[in-house]
């Protein structure tokens, strides 16, 4: 059976100048979900900068990276604003990988794979926290949770992902890993 | 080579979803020192300065667009101010003649009239750095610590009424839990114009509806009556402090008590400066 393979071996970044520029955009996405997000209102939601962002980093340096980068802004984001750290954490560590792992298995040429990522990754992680916070002992009625949380935050984070991705990646210098495997 | 990239990337995902619930599990059942606690206080003091600094350069933008969706709510708005201006203008000519009775009976009995809030408390100023950007918890992080003088379950209020209470704190800064909040539950008093006033509890939830409970069903309660903290024996609010006004009152023959809805004073979506009643 004939292995799929990249076009060519693609340039790895200086890990050094990769490491720091994840932690500015880390540092900064934290102070944008926790200062700027709550201002931002609409269908009665606040958009989830910090999932989306997450998206992209899965997408533009693989599963690893993704669930890597989900872990310490779930922790970061939890710590700056006194929540229990591991509940947002667990929720992103899901979506950075699975978003690593559709860029690492998936032809992204279509430009639709972030608008598709993170309209997948807004339910998962949506369910995720829902079914997390309800464990925690935070009850909330279905309808409250389907209208008021799942659907708008999708709707918003899914209007969000092209521009982010797009900053995202000329931030982190545009390089996208691809697996030469196929599973 | 493929393998075991696959196997490191599993085992790298498997191992950091332990760490997540490692940590959740470590937070709940440690004490207030405790390592990740201590973590959380000593991350917030690297946060906090960026975060006041994000806050206060983002403000012009935030009023701007504070501003923008006032402009569409404006003509409701309008409509729903001037009838409550109505109600709140028969409650304040009631409260008047109430207040002149007390001075009054306070003043044949030798009692001091001290405020709302007990000689020796000290307000100390705040401004909200971070919010929750979710529906499950109604928080906001101030850039008021130990460092000036706050402790755990101080009361937070603003020029509208009450805000919530401090439910950690390190040294530059506290977390306060809004009244909105699901866990939150605030003693109160609805602020009728004869006879006692009835008392409950105020609960949030994560709509951010509050509710006053456990009102007897024999209490007279009407929409547009106004509910402020009763100040109960133990309770970490002072009696007084505005809180809302009553907007529905339902009763159903099963139920032992009444069910009232209260919409606050006080505007959570634009909160910025507030005030921590120091005890």
């Amino acid at each position: 059976m004939a292995r799929r393979r990249p076009p060519g071996p693609a340039e790895h970044p200086h890990v050094g100048l990769e490491v720091v520029r994840l932690s500015v955009l880390l540092v900064a996405t934290v102070l944008l979900q926790t200062t700027i997000t709550p201002n931002i209102r609409i269908l009665g939601a606040n958009p989830d900068f910090m999932l989306v962002i997450v998206a992209a980093v899965g997408l533009l340096r693989g599963a690893e990276i993704g669930a890597l980068f989900g872990f310490a802004g779930g922790a970061l984001v939890a710590l700056a604003l006194f929540q229990p750290p591991g509940v947002v954490a667990l929720a992103l560590i899901i979506v950075g990988y699975l978003a690593g792992r559709y860029a690492e298995t998936s032809d992204l040429s279509s430009g639709l794979a972030p608008l598709i990522t993170v309209f997948a990754a807004s339910i998962v992680a949506s369910v995720v926290l829902t079914v997390a916070q309800f464990l925690l002992g935070r009850e909330a009625p279905v309808w409250f949770v389907a209208t008021r949380v799942i659907l708008p935050v999708t709707v918003l984070n899914t209007l969000l992902a092209a521009p982010i991705f797009i900053v995202t990646k000329w931030w982190l210098g545009g390089r996208v890993e691809r697996s030469s495997e196929v599973d | 080579m493929t393998r075991h990239r696959a196997a490191r990337r599993r085992v790298l995902a498997a191992i950091l979803i332990v760490l997540s619930v490692g940590l959740l599990t470590f937070y709940f059942r440690e004490p207030a020192n405790g390592p990740v606690h201590r973590a959380q206080d000593a991350g917030l003091r690297l946060l906090a300065p960026l975060q006041s600094g994000t806050a206060r350069a983002i403000k012009p933008f935030r009023d701007g667009w504070n501003w923008t969706a006032e402009l569409f709510r404006a003509r409701s708005e309008n409509a729903r101010l001037q009838k409550e201006v109505d109600a709140l203008r028969n409650s304040v000519t009631q409260l008047q003649a109430l207040q002149e009775q007390n001075a009054e009976l306070t003043g044949l009995v030798g009692l001091k009239n001290q405020g709302i809030y007990p000689k020796g408390c000290r307000l100390v100023a705040a401004r909200v750095i971070a919010s929750s950007p979710t529906a499950w918890y109604s928080t906001v992080t101030i850039s008021a610590g130990s460092a000036q003088g706050v402790k755990l379950y101080d009361a937070v209020v603003n020029d509208q009424g009450l805000v919530g209470r401090v439910t950690a704190v390190t040294s530059d800064a506290a977390e306060v839990t809004l009244i909105t909040d699901q866990s939150s539950y605030v003693d109160a008093m609805v602020l009728v114009p004869h006879g006692r006033s009835p008392l409950g509890i105020l609960a949030g939830s994560v709509t951010g509806d509050l509710s006053l409970q456990y009102v007897d069903k024999a209490a007279q309660v009407s929409p547009g009556e106004l509910v402020a903290t009763s100040g109960m024996k133990g309770s970490i609010f002072v009696r007084g402090i505005p809180i809302g006004v009553v907007t529905s009152v339902a009763q159903q023959d099963v139920e032992l008590y009444q069910s009232i809805s209260v919409k606050p004073f006080v505007d959570f979506h634009t909160l910025d400066l507030v005030m921590v009643v120091e005890r």
